[in-house]
C-alpha cells in the first residue's frame, strides 16, 4: 500500500481493497432533544469560551501587534512544535523574495517557471559600469507559489517571512532587483524548504548542419559552460559552394550546465535542441 | 438630591422662556406664563428621553459586538474611539450620507412609512418606563398595558414595509413576523398577568415601588421571568427567534430593500426594542434600580444619579444574557417556534399564573397559611 510521508493511505482504498479488520460501525447517536442538550449545554459551552477569552482572545490585533513581537514567542510555533526565535514567524512562510544580485547568473529559469508571468528580467546596475539581467517581480500578479525559488540553480532567489507588501499604487508592488537585494541584506528569515523536482535529464544537442558558429549561445550562457571549438574547414570540391559561416561549433560542458535553455532561445538558426535524456 | 427629570426640564424651560420674555418684553409679553413653561417642559422631557435612548441603543450595539467578540474568541470593534466605542456612531454617519434609493415597483407610502412608524412606536414605549426615582417620564394607571400594546404594533408595520417593498424575501420575512406574533404574545401576557396579580396594579410605577418594598419578583416568579424573557426574545426578533430576518435564507429578511438611512432606522429600532425589552424585564422582575438592601450596597446607591446608573447596569446585564443566548443557540424554524410557544410556554405561563394566584391567596408579601 502506497503511503505518503505522513502515513496517509493513498489510492487503492477507493477500489475496495481490504486494508485491515472491518471497522465496527456504531449506530448514529439519536438526535438531541430536551432543554439540557438543546439549550443548557450550548450555553455552557459558549460561557466557557467567553470566560477563556476574557483576558486575551486568540486573535492578534494586527496593526498594533505582530506575530514577530516577543510577546508571542511562546505562542507561535512551527509545525514541528518547537518554538521559534524572536523576529520570526513560520520559517516556511512564502513572503517577499530576497534576491542576491551578486550570485544571480541571469539564467531566466525563475522567469520561465513563473506560472503568473510576473517575473521580468531587467538590467541591473552592479556598479562600476557593469550591468546584469536580474528578475523583477510584480507582486500584483504573484501567487507566492515558490516555483521561482525552487527553480533557481544558484539559490540566490529565496522567499522570506516578510508579508507586508500592501501599497497605495499598483506600480509600487513591482519590486526591482535592487529592492529585493535590500530585502536579502536585511537578513530576514529565509524559507529553507526547496522543493525536490525531477532533474532535467536532457542535454543541449546541436544540429551541426544548421549551425553558423555565430557565438550567440556561448556569449549568453549564464554559466559560461559553452565553449566555441574550432572545426576543420572542409575543402570545397570543384563546383561546390561552401556555406558562409564561421568554422566553430559550441560544445556544452554538462557538469556546469544549469539547463536554463538560454542558448536555445538565443540561437538565430534554431540549431540547438533538448535531447539525449531518458 | 431631589433633582428630577421634570425639575430639570422645568428649570430649563423657565430659563429659556424667561430670557425670551426679558429680551423682547414688548413682543413676547406672556411667553413665560406657567402654562407655556409647563408645555415646553414636556417637550424638553421628550427630547431628553429621545436623545438618551437613541445614544443608549447605539451603545447597546457596541456592547453586543464586544460581547459577541469574546464569545467567538475575538475582540470585536477596536479602532474607532476607546475600544471601538465610536464605531457605531461612525457607521451611522456613513449611512446618513448614503443616497436613498426606492425600489422601482415599491409602494412608496408604505415603504417610507414603515421604518418611521416602527421607530416611532418603539420610542413611544419609553414614555411610560420609569428609569429611576428622579427619572419618571409619565405616570398612568394602565401604563404597563399601554407599553405592551404599543410594543405589539411593530409586526404590523414590519408587514406593511415588507409588502410595499415588492421583494419576495421581504414579503416572506413580513409573513413570518405575522406568523411569529401568535406564538409569543399569549405567554408574554400571561407572564405579565402574574406580576399584576402580585401588585394588583397595571401601573409600572406601582409595580416598581412594590418591588422596592417587598423584594424582586424574580424570586417568587422565576418561572414567569424565564417565560417573559423567552417571549421578549421573540418579540424583539433576536436570535434564536429572528425568523423575519433570517440572514442565512432570506438575504436580510423584511428589510432587504431598505438602504442608507432607512436601514439605519430599522437597525437602530431593532436595538431600541432590545433596550426596551431589557427595561421591561428589569422593571417587572429585577426590582427597578435599587440593589438588594444591606450594609455593603448602601454606599453604592448613595451618590447622585446612582439610580440611573444601577438601572442601566441591570439593563446591560440583561442584554448580555440576550447576547449570550444569541451566541449559543441556532435559529429555530417557524413550526418549532410555534411549538415552543404553544406547547411549552403557554403551559408554563399558566402554571406561573396559578402559582402567583396561590401566593396572593397566601397573603403575599407576608405569607401565612390561609385559615379556611
Amino acid at each position: 500500500m502506497a503511503t505518503d510521508v505522513k502515513g496517509i493511505e493513498l489510492a487503492g482504498k477507493a477500489k475496495g481493497t481490504p486494508t485491515g479488520p472491518p471497522v465496527k460501525r456504531t449506530p448514529p447517536a439519536p438526535e438531541p432533544s430536551g432543554v439540557v442538550s438543546l439549550v443548557a449545554y450550548p450555553m455552557a459551552t459558549a460561557a466557557r469560551q467567553f470566560v477563556r477569552s476574557l483576558w486575551r482572545p486568540s486573535t492578534i490585533l494586527y496593526p498594533y501587534e505582530r506575530l514577530e513581537d516577543p510577546t508571542f514567542r511562546n505562542e507561535v510555533k512551527v509545525a514541528s512544535g518547537a518554538p521559534i526565535g524572536v523576529g520570526q514567524i513560520w520559517d516556511n512562510y512564502r513572503g517577499v523574495h530576497a534576491l542576491n544580485i551578486r550570485t544571480c547568473i541571469s539564467c531566466n529559469l525563475c522567469m520561465f517557471s513563473c506560472p503568473d508571468t510576473c517575473i521580468e528580467m531587467v538590467n541591473t546596475d552592479l556598479g562600476g559600469g557593469k550591468t546584469k539581467k536580474c528578475p523583477e517581480i510584480d507582486y500584483g500578479k504573484c501567487s507566492f507559489c515558490g516555483f521561482c525559488s525552487d527553480a533557481c540553480p544558484e539559490g540566490c532567489l529565496t522567499m522570506t517571512a516578510s508579508y507586508t507588501i500592501t501599497t497605495h499604487t499598483r506600480s509600487e508592488m513591482i519590486y526591482s532587483p535592487e529592492r529585493m537585494f535590500a530585502v536579502y541584506k536585511s537578513k530576514l528569515p529565509m524559507n529553507p524548504i526547496r522543493l525536490a523536482r525531477p532533474e532535467n535529464e536532457d542535454r543541449i544537442l546541436l544540429d551541426e548542419d544548421l549551425c553558423i558558429g555565430c557565438n550567440a549561445c556561448a556569449r549568453d550562457c549564464p554559466t559560461k559552460c559553452i565553449t566555441m571549438m574550432d572545426i576543420p574547414k572542409p575543402t570545397a570540391k570543384p563546383g561546390e559552394k561552401l556555406p558562409r559561416r564561421i568554422w566553430k561549433e559550441p560544445t556544452v560542458n554538462d557538469e556546469d550546465c544549469v539547463r536554463c535553455g538560454t542558448c536555445i532561445s538565443v540561437c538565430p538558426k534554431e540549431c540547438l535542441y533538448w535531447g539525449g535524456g531518458k | 438630591m431631589t433633582t428630577t427629570l421634570y425639575g430639570v426640564a422645568q428649570g430649563l424651560s423657565q430659563l429659556l422662556l424667561g430670557t425670551l420674555a426679558r429680551v423682547l418684553p414688548s413682543a413676547l409679553a406672556g411667553v413665560d406664563s406657567p402654562g407655556a413653561v409647563e408645555a415646553l417642559a414636556v417637550i424638553i422631557v421628550g427630547v431628553i428621553i429621545l436623545a438618551t435612548s437613541m445614544v443608549n441603543a447605539i451603545v447597546l450595539i457596541w456592547w453586543e459586538r464586544k460581547l459577541l467578540g469574546r464569545f467567538m474568541d475575538r475582540r470585536g470593534a477596536m479602532h474607532v474611539g476607546f475600544a471601538g466605542l465610536l464605531q457605531n456612531f461612525a457607521d451611522g454617519l456613513k449611512l446618513f450620507r448614503k443616497q436613498p434609493l426606492t425600489p422601482a415597483e415599491a409602494d412608496r407610502l408604505g415603504y417610507y412609512l414603515a421604518p418611521a412608524a416602527y421607530l416611532a412606536t418603539s420610542l413611544m414605549i419609553l414614555g411610560f418606563l420609569p428609569i429611576s426615582t428622579g427619572f419618571i417620564p409619565g405616570v398612568a394607571p394602565l401604563s404597563l398595558l399601554m407599553a405592551l400594546a404599543i410594543f405589539s404594533f411593530a409586526p404590523f408595520f414590519i408587514f406593511v414595509g415588507a409588502w410595499s417593498a415588492n421583494n419576495k424575501y421581504s414579503l416572506i420575512g413580513g409573513m413570518r413576523t405575522a406568523a411569529q406574533l401568535v406564538a409569543y404574545e399569549i405567554p408574554l401576557l400571561f407572564a405579565v398577568v402574574s406580576v399584576v396579580l402580585l401588585t394588583g396594579s397595571f401601573d409600572l410605577n406601582t409595580i416598581v415601588m412594590d418591588q422596592a418594598k417587598d423584594g424582586w419578583f424574580a424570586l417568587p416568579l422565576v418561572l414567569g421571568l424565564i417565560v417573559f424573557t423567552v417571549a421578549m426574545l421573540a418579540e424583539v426578533e433576536r436570535i434564536p427567534f429572528d425568523l423575519p430576518e433570517a440572514e442565512a435564507e432570506l438575504v436580510e429578511g423584511w428589510n432587504t430593500e431598505y438602504g442608507g438611512m432607512l436601514f439605519a432606522m430599522t437597525m437602530l429600532t431593532d436595538y431600541l426594542r432590545g433596550l426596551v425589552a431589557s427595561y421591561l424585564i428589569v422593571l417587572l422582575f429585577l426590582g427597578w434600580w435599587p440593589l438588594p438592601a444591606g450594609p455593603l450596597t448602601a454606599p453604592l446607591v448613595s451618590f447622585p444619579l446612582a439610580g440611573i446608573l444601577w438601572f442601566q447596569v441591570k439593563v446591560y446585564v440583561v442584554f448580555a444574557v440576550f447576547v449570550w443566548i444569541r451566541a449559543s443557540l441556532p435559529r429555530v424554524r417557524t413550526d418549532q417556534l410555534l411549538q415552543i410557544g404553544w406547547k411549552r410556554m403557554i403551559p408554563l405561563s399558566l402554571l406561573n399564573v396559578v402559582w402567583a394566584a396561590a401566593l396572593v391567596v397566601w397573603g403575599w408579601p407576608h405569607l401565612r397559611w390561609p385559615s379556611v
